[in-house]
């Protein structure tokens, strides 16, 4: 077993404060690793020690792998927290953390590049007998898109091999947009990822987000800690999860958990990670969508129904300690949904707002709970993502945990900037979501009509407060 | 239009690295007028001069951090690790992370001793991010009044490595 005895956080916002709260829990010291914009942040005020690692901008600061080892090393720190985003799933950062000895709170680089790229990743599980999207493989041109989109089918899904997270997709409808969308996502990918592998997927219209949550440790024991629904998404981005997932028959549910244990088993996976999957309403089929080999923004979910720590079951890993439990002891009790508050202007396309926060007061009661790093008087910055708070509720059943999510949602008070709270309020009255009826572009249709109701611009207010 | 407070630091910083002593900025209805002390402190005012009440929708991925709101700042530079510059003193502070080195090799003299007059593009110290040294430049003229960390401490972005007294007088005396 290796010792940790102090982690850098190199990462910001919620999962900063999520993860020193785990290692003040497990009797750890923790270094806040912070840009200059972050220097007031609540992870800087909580941390043991807090180190400026660089300016505002994250290629300046939470994406120098040499600055961010440096500042471990020279803070006497044993391991490296990741978190999620930023460095999270680059191998860089593992690799010299390797080298240089010091833990890094995540998977080995191996496999973080194995499921890095997304077409080596579905190699690598169609290995497992697991059934992988139907798609091609690289794609080198516009005439071969054509050719493979012709056999596949319209629409389809354009893909970044590099991209991952909802990143790096574009969708077809038609052979007419064919040409020009697949154009502009080589040269995006080229921008984002350094990049311009692409490659074709089929497209699901009826469809929902399943993923499983695995925990697996250095004896070689893979653990699965249920499945999570996030189908509620927008542009690819996940905007509300729950677990378990309501729409799934008992032996649906066992054969993507077993498929997601098989999957982490079989590349030899050590850490917590999640396999996600698309699951074909129509045709009853899952298909194999990425792994992201990270901890997760939605990880509470899975935590509020089964009492896992995830987030210190990780570090734990990372320092080599066999998991003290087995799948046999993960009992699943209950329902659990999470919905992301974001400083975002939902009338206005969901635009990112940032800036001071007046009054900010959390919902509290049974069964609510709100990981944030937010408070009265901080200042969102414009430079990094717009997460403000996620606010998880528990309940016996899936109507429980809606009506303490309404009751949060309604007692939540944030002023100062815009959030996605009235959106938010709006989905938990629709029958559609309450029926637990959605899929994956269930919000964007649901948009697409607000939209048509109340034309946007108007000056009487949100328009969502407004219909229905 | 207006500016967030990021941005605002920055051109503060490129005013405070540069030669001018004053800055008028006019973005259609913002004005922002930066003014270096004689201290070398740096003085920022922003006022909003008639602003449209209508309210425009923005084009995707503008991003206004204030909205309505003029953005008001008084900018002094002040030490984060409490090292506040006296009267008449300015700070050389650390551009980046890393491992803080006096003297260009082992064993070898340091590049400024306290004391030692310094021109703007001097080098007046090596920082080391995973083998890579960086050199840092005075980036002000004056003489070394005091130097903060030792070689081999880790030093943070923005912290105090130096204060320099802007006088040059012993430089003068020295040519006279």
């Amino acid at each position: 077993m290796k010792k940790i005895s102090r982690v850098l956080v190199a990462n910001r916002g919620e999962i900063a404060v999520r993860i020193i709260r785990a290692c003040r829990e497990l009797g750890i010291k923790s270094v806040a690793a912070v840009s200059e914009a972050d220097k007031d942040s609540m992870a800087a005020k909580i941390a043991d020690r807090v180190i400026c690692i660089g300016p505002a901008r994250p290629a300046d600061s939470y994406l120098r792998a040499d600055i961010l080892l440096c500042a471990a090393r020279g803070t006497g720190c044993d391991a490296i927290h990741p978190g999620y985003g930023f460095l999270a799933e680059q191998p860089d950062l593992a690799e010299l953390c390797r080298q240089h000895g010091v833990l890094f709170i995540g998977p080995s680089p191996e496999s973080l590049r194995q499921m890095g790229n997304k077409l080596l990743a579905r190699e690598t599980v169609r290995r497992y007998s697991v059934p992988v999207i139907p798609g091609s493989g690289k794609v080198r041109d516009v005439k071969e898109a054509y050719q493979i989109a012709e056999e596949m089918g319209y629409p389809i899904l354009i893909k970044a091999a590099a991209g991952g997270g909802g990143k790096g997709i574009k969708f077809v409808m038609g052979p007419e947009e064919l040409r020009v969308t697949f154009e502009t996502a080589a040269a995006e990918a080229r921008m984002a990822f350094g990049d311009e592998t692409l490659y074709l997927e089929r497209f699901f219209s009826n469809a929902r987000h399943i993923e499983v949550q695995i925990v697996a440790d250095c004896s070689g024991k893979v653990v699965q800690v249920g499945e999570r629904d996030c189908s509620m998404q927008r542009r690819y981005q996940k905007m509300i999860e729950e677990a378990p997932a309501p729409s799934l028959s008992d032996r649906q549910r066992e054969e993507i958990r077993e498929a997601g244990v098989r999957i982490a088993r079989g590349m030899r996976y050590e850490s917590l990670g999640t396999v996600e999957f698309i699951f074909d309403q129509e045709a009853h089929q899952f298909y194999f969508l990425e792994m992201n080999t990270r901890i997760q923004v939605e990880h509470p979910v899975s935590e509020m129904i089964s009492g896992i720590d995830l987030v210190k079951e990780q570090i734990r890993i990372a320092a080599d300690e066999p998991l003290p439990w087995s799948q046999s002891d993960v009992q699943l009790t209950g329902h659990a949904i999470e919905c992301r508050i974001n400083a975002e202007t939902p009338e206005l396309g969901f635009q990112p707002c940032p800036g001071r926060i007046e009054q900010w007061v959390e919902p509290e009661g049974r069964g609510i709970r709100v990981d944030s790093h937010c408070y009265s008087g901080y200042f969102i910055s414009p430079y990094y993502d717009s997460l403000m708070a996620k606010v998880i509720t528990w309940g016996m059943d899936r109507s429980e945990a809606i009506e303490r999510m309404r009751y949060a949602l309604e007692r939540f008070v944030i002023t100062g900037v815009d959030t996605t709270i009235p959106f938010l309020r709006d989905i938990f009255d629709q029958p559609d979501y309450i029926k637990g009826q959605v899929h994956t572009r269930w919000t964007e249709e649901y948009l697409d009509s607000l939209h048509f109701l109340t034309p946007s611009g108007s000056e009487d207010g949100p328009p969502l407060q407004e219909t229905r | 239009m207006s500016l967030t407070e990021d941005e605002v630091t920055q051109i503060l910083k490129w005013i405070e690295d540069s030669n001018f002593d004053e800055l008028n900025l006019v973005m259609g209805e913002m004005k922002l007028v930066v003014k270096k002390r004689r201290d070398g402190r740096l003085v920022a005012e922003e006022a909003a001069a008639q602003r449209s009440t209508q309210t425009v929708v923005p084009e995707k991925g503008a991003m206004e951090v204030e909205k309505g709101k003029p953005f008001c700042a008084t900018y002094e530079i002040q030490d984060r690790t409490g090292a506040i510059p006296e009267e008449g003193l300015s700070a050389i502070r650390s551009p980046m992370l890393g491992t803080f080195y006096r003297c260009p090799a082992p064993g070898a003299p340091p590049y400024v001793e306290v004391g030692s007059f310094v021109e703007e593009g001097d080098t007046v110290c090596l920082i080391e991010v995973m083998k890579v040294f960086n050199a840092v430049k005075a980036g002000v003229r004056g003489c070394i009044a005091k130097i903060f960390p030792e070689t081999g401490q880790l030093v943070e972005y923005g912290q105090t490595l130096f204060f320099v007294s802007p006088d040059d007088r012993i430089h003068k005396k020295g040519e006279a």
